[in-house]
């Protein structure tokens, strides 16, 4: 029985570590080269609507919930991306948050009316454990989000 | 040696299908135990993710460091760091507006209100078995778990079958058995009808 105990407690330790410390891969395996700056992509998001694009950036926000989505910083100050996957396709670790992500995805801008973006703000406030003022929606807008494919996070 | 051709043929050999089915059910539902229990109460956890995050804990609390005067997010950094008294660099830094900077650790978030100084420190701890649990039933290592996981998913197919034979008489199948089966079946057959037709 101890012997049982020890390979199982060596087995489990032995997993741990190996996944602690190496870069993980979520979803499908990363195929494009070269990547594309997230402040291009808010600059001109029709331009790159509806295209598969390779992202760098550090893992800002994961989604507390469910782990459907985390945020990936721009190369500009104030800005930062979204990076959306399938619930229970991909699902983020929490402690993501802090690390550089590289990431692929197809571009989707869409506009939203501000009921919708309300709404949309209250959701993600629920989820977060945070606060949302509506009052800081001021009409309709675009919101630029990657539909997430697949993702390195080291 | 001679063969007596005109005795009367031996009866087949009954096959002992139950004992054969006895044995299976047993020895599988040995094997399964463990990843039985993994996947129940990881089960049990990962329903609930509307409530909590099943794998994390998320602890928060607020300090005060007083107002930021620097201009850059260098000189941000370098001045939040002497106040939080934190003396290695963090791995990544951000500054999602005009008036935040946050800094991040393995684990732990400082966001850091500049005018203020008010700090809100978010530090994310696994849940103990729980977040182990979750990653194998949620088949977070993938490749071979994977196959282990369809393993033990026809394990349970066949633990499945041979339950429903193990014994015979009014408290098997063709009994009681039939009635818990059809009870066992109705529950989501009626919740899906439900589910699908009902507004």
């Amino acid at each position: 029985m101890r012997f049982v105990l020890t390979i199982v407690a060596v087995l489990w330790c032995s997993a741990a570590i190996a996944v602690a410390g190496s870069p993980k891969n979520y979803g499908k395996a990363l195929t494009l080269k070269e990547t594309t700056k997230v402040s291009e992509i808010l600059a001109d998001p029709a331009k790159y609507n509806g295209k598969k694009v390779r992202v760098e950036g550090a893992v800002v926000e994961v989604c507390k919930k469910r782990g459907c989505w985390i945020t990936l910083s721009s190369d500009k100050e104030f800005e930062s991306i979204q990076f959306k996957v399938d619930d229970g396709v991909i699902v983020f670790p929490l402690d993501a948050k802090g690390k550089n992500a590289v990431a692929e995805g197809i571009v989707s801008a869409k506009t939203y009316s501000a009921e919708d973006l309300i709404k949309q703000g209250e959701h993600k406030a629920e989820e977060q454990g945070t606060t949302f003022d509506p009052s800081t929606v001021k009409g309709p807008k675009t919101v630029v989000r990657i539909m997430g494919e697949g993702a390195v996070i080291k | 040696m001679a063969v007596d051709r005109t005795a009367s043929p031996s009866p087949p050999r009954k096959v002992k299908w139950r004992k054969w089915n006895n044995i299976l059910h047993r020895d599988i539902g040995y094997l399964v135990v463990a990843l039985t229990l993994v996947y129940g109460v990881s089960g049990i956890a990962v329903n609930h993710t509307a409530d909590w995050n099943p794998s994390y804990a998320v602890e928060k609390r607020a300090l005060e460091i007083g107002p930021l005067a620097g201009e850059t997010r260098d000189e941000l950094v370098r001045e939040a760091r002497e106040r939080l008294r934190l003396t290695d660099e963090p791995a990544n830094t951000f500054r999602p507006d005009p008036e935040t900077l946050q800094l991040f650790y393995t684990r732990l978030t400082y966001s850091i209100d500049i005018p203020t100084g008010k700090v809100l420190v978010e530090e994310v701890r696994p849940r103990r078995v729980l977040f182990e649990f979750n990653q194998l039933h949620l088949n977070a290592p993938k490749r071979v778990w994977t196959y282990i996981a369809d393993l033990y998913a026809a394990s349970l197919i066949v633990v499945a079958i041979t339950g429903m034979f193990v014994l015979k008489g009014k408290t098997g199948i063709t009994g009681r058995g039939a009635w818990l089966v059809g009870l066992g079946l109705a529950i989501p057959l009626l919740y899906w009808l439900v589910y699908m037709y009902l507004p």
